[in-house]
């Protein structure tokens, strides 16, 4: 997966510009797709379900990599890297994204090895803190078309990317309004089976917690990512999480299992629960 | 007690027949679960449907606003006020639950048993109102989320640039096209009458006169002074007379007469498409019409994807956008790279001598890359930042045209470096310091002792005066 920036000098098949220069324009999704076609330069990769996550596959090549099964082929949603492998009985073509640990704090949490992470085929998640779409949309692939995930992202900028991109994935309901506030898309949502917080900010306990209350049903199951910085920087980053499992206790969120994202991120640690009430 | 849901569906109300065996339950969540449990607790007392996703959006906005809606008020009118209702609503908002009271005067109330309720209902509201489906539901809250994300994002059907991709991707399937057809008519009816073809250059002019003409014999008796010159007309009547073409039937001139329809159609098409794109172009980046003109404009987007990602290029990749191959190529086998790619059909670098189209390309793209950025994310809708910027260039090109340099108009004298000195050069200490010197600096400089000491000598000289 260091693989991923390949430009510059010498190196012709990762340029930049190496499939959109030639021909006529594409239009807005070609430019993404770009960079697609064989992975890590391997003759042949083959793909595995991942031993316990349902929905969640693992590339083997020259390189390992956590993928996801594409479910718009043909298309990268920002750059990533595609795997296409054909099936034998069937002889269908699968293609599958490449998830960056770097880049998604789930992935981290996937490979450092957490036990579950219950967002499975057919799940609902409500997505706090979406940015422009990059984690919702491997999100979007695990569910499938059964499940649908309700991304929230605050920022206009960050929300225009993601509206762009659930334009093309039916099961990922946009919503530009306030985590704080969670009555204000109470008529968008419906109950989830897992809510998943990324937001970065100090009250997160509490966001989270209101929306479990109006939205995560009863033994519903919720991840948060933790960024030690962010909630109090003059403390130590293990004396932070514990801080923050005692005000999720106080939310009624009962926390299972912890674990930090070392070496993908610095101080960060995701910690999953399950709802209680 | 009555209960105020909002769903993407419409608004629907549930009235809790038996609050007393409500109080008994003790886990609400748990026992509706269970839905014959659920729709004997709950039931569904009036349910108005959203006609469409346009009025759903309407009464979400203002209910996000903390208004009421007048779906919702006439909703409530007509099933609880008039029916003289008396029962207490249940809302979820504290704020909608205060407006509701103050407007309508609806007892409204939100307790921990309310709250509990909301989400049992939440979780079965599929099976709780009748004729709505799972699927329905789930296309009904995906129309509200995105119409409603485009009423927060202030979505502007003017700003698309996805018009201008698609625009300039047909133009040139459409100037394709034409050749093709063009050059099928010009053998087809070559066939029949080939001197015209000889006559005639231009292609649209030709297809105006096979249209008119038809067949050979017909020639003399046309009219074609509103398509051709006198001289060509007669030439062309002449011609008609001693051709030696081969004869066609009624029904082959049929046939070529719906391909000269054809062109003529798809040019007057391609024109119009031309005026569309020049119009969205200035509508969705007015500085980068004024400084590159509107088909490179165009090119440059295209090309890029979208206006933003144009935007997040740097001025030396505009400059050698749409040169791609020539570029890798040239970093590969260590050459000279390309000086210019899609900019280089822009009016300026057309316009300057040869030698000069690389410099002149690689100011351009500067200011370009700086236009694109303020169109792409910029609040103002005016041109005036490209105007400036392209005067700015015409100056440059004259500059360079004399042959005169930057380094030239400002360089000191070669051998003694002189600092220019200004007015408002910036001179050591006296910038620093403030009105009056602080007790820091006098401290520094030993001069509060000397201040504290002649205090200290003033007062017992006043004490002594006193004394006295």
């Amino acid at each position: 997966m260091g693989r991923e920036f390949s430009g510059g000098r010498g190196d012709t098949r990762g340029g930049r510009g190496g499939d959109r220069g030639r021909g006529a324009p594409r239009g807005r999704g070609a430019p993404r797709g770009g960079r697609g076609g064989r992975f890590g330069g391997a003759p042949k990769a083959f793909v595995v379900p991942h031993p316990r996550l349902a929905g969640v596959f693992v590339a083997k090549g020259q390189q390992e990599a956590l993928v996801t099964k594409n479910m718009v082929p043909g298309e990268s949603v920002y750059n990533e890297k595609r795997i296409s492998v054909e099936d034998k009985q069937t002889g269908e073509k699968v293609e599958y994204r490449v998830w960056n640990p770097f880049r998604s704090k789930i992935a981290a949490g996937v490979i450092g090895g957490v036990s579950d992470i219950f967002i499975k085929p057919g799940a609902k998640v409500l997505y706090l803190g979406a940015a422009s779409g990059t984690t919702v949309s491997h999100v979007s692939d695990i569910i499938g078309s059964e499940g649908v995930v309700y991304a929230v992202e605050f920022s206009h900028r960050s929300g225009r990317d993601l509206v762009n991109m659930a334009k093309k994935r039916t099961n990922i309901v946009p919503i530009i309004a306030d985590a704080r506030k969670p009555l204000e898309y109470r008529m968008l949502v419906g109950m989830v089976d897992v809510v998943f917080a990324d937001v970065a900010q100090p009250d997160q306990a509490r966001i989270v917690g209101l929306n479990s209350q109006y939205f995560l049903k009863k033994g519903g199951h919720f991840m948060i990512s933790i960024k030690a910085n962010c909630i109090d920087s003059t403390n130590r980053a293990e004396v932070v999480f514990q801080h923050e499992v005692q005000r999720l206790k106080d939310e009624g969120l009962t926390p299972q299992e912890q674990l930090t994202l070392e070496p993908y991120e610095r101080d960060h640690a995701i910690v999953i629960g399950v709802y209680n009430v | 007690m009555l209960i105020l849901i909002e769903t993407p569906a419409g608004f629907a109300l549930f009235q809790v027949a038996n609050t007393k065996a409500l109080n008994k339950i003790d886990n609400i969540y748990d026992y509706l679960q269970n839905e014959k449990q659920a729709k004997k607790l709950v039931t569904p007392f009036a349910f108005q449907q959203f006609k469409d996703t346009q009025e759903a959006l309407v009464a979400t906005s203002k209910l996000i606003n903390g208004k009421i809606p007048k779906k919702l008020s006439k909703f409530l009118e007509k099933n609880v006020i008039s029916q003289e209702v008396q029962d207490q609503i249940a809302v979820q908002d504290k704020k909608l639950a205060k407006q509701l009271q103050e407007q309508l005067g609806l007892n409204c109330i939100q307790t921990p048993v309310t709250e509990q309720l909301f989400r049992g209902i939440r979780s079965q509201l599929t099976n709780l109102i009748e004729g709505l489906s799972e699927s329905e539901l789930k296309n009904m809250t995906l129309g509200l989320a995105h119409g409603l994300s485009r009423y927060k994002l202030k979505f502007s059907t003017e700003k698309v640039d996805t018009m201008i991709i698609q625009a300039i991707a047909l133009l040139d399937d459409l100037d394709k096209e034409i050749n093709n057809y063009m050059m099928r008519l010009r053998e087809w009816f070559g066939w029949h009458f080939p001197e015209l073809g000889k006559i005639i250059t231009d292609n649209l002019i030709y297809a105006k006169v096979v249209k008119a003409i038809g067949m050979r014999i017909k020639t003399s008796s046309t009219d074609l002074s509103g398509i051709l010159p006198e001289n060509l007309e007669a030439d062309v009547k002449q011609a008609a007379e001693v051709s030696f073409g081969t004869e066609i039937t009624k029904e082959d001139e049929k046939f070529i007469l719906c391909l000269a329809d054809q062109v003529i159609e798809l040019t007057d098409y391609r024109s119009q498409l031309s005026e569309y794109l020049k119009n969205r172009m200035q509508a969705i980046a007015p500085n980068l019409t004024t400084m590159v003109g509107e088909l490179v404009g165009a090119r440059l987007i295209s090309h890029a994807g979208s206006l933003v990602n144009l935007a997040k290029y740097p001025a030396s990749t505009i400059q050698i956008l749409g040169a791609e191959k020539a570029l890798f190529k040239a970093i590969r086998t260590k050459h000279n790279t390309p000086k210019y790619g899609l900019i280089f059909q822009a009016s300026l670098v057309g316009s300057a001598p040869a030698k000069l189209k690389g410099k002149v390309s690689r100011t351009l793209a500067a200011k370009t890359a700086l236009c694109i950025r303020y169109d792409a994310l910029g609040e103002g809708q005016d041109a005036e930042f490209g105007v400036t910027n392209k005067s700015f260039l015409e100056k440059r090109v004259h500059q360079l045209e004399e042959g005169v340099n930057y380094r030239d108009v400002k360089a000191p004298q070669r051998g003694k470096a002189k600092p220019v000195q200004s007015q408002t050069q910036y001179q050591e200490e006296a910038d620093f310091q403030p009105q009056g010197a602080t007790w820091m600096q006098k401290f520094q400089k030993g001069e509060d002792k000397r201040q504290a000491s002649q205090d200290i000598v003033q007062r017992t000289q006043q004490k002594k005066v006193k004394q006295q």
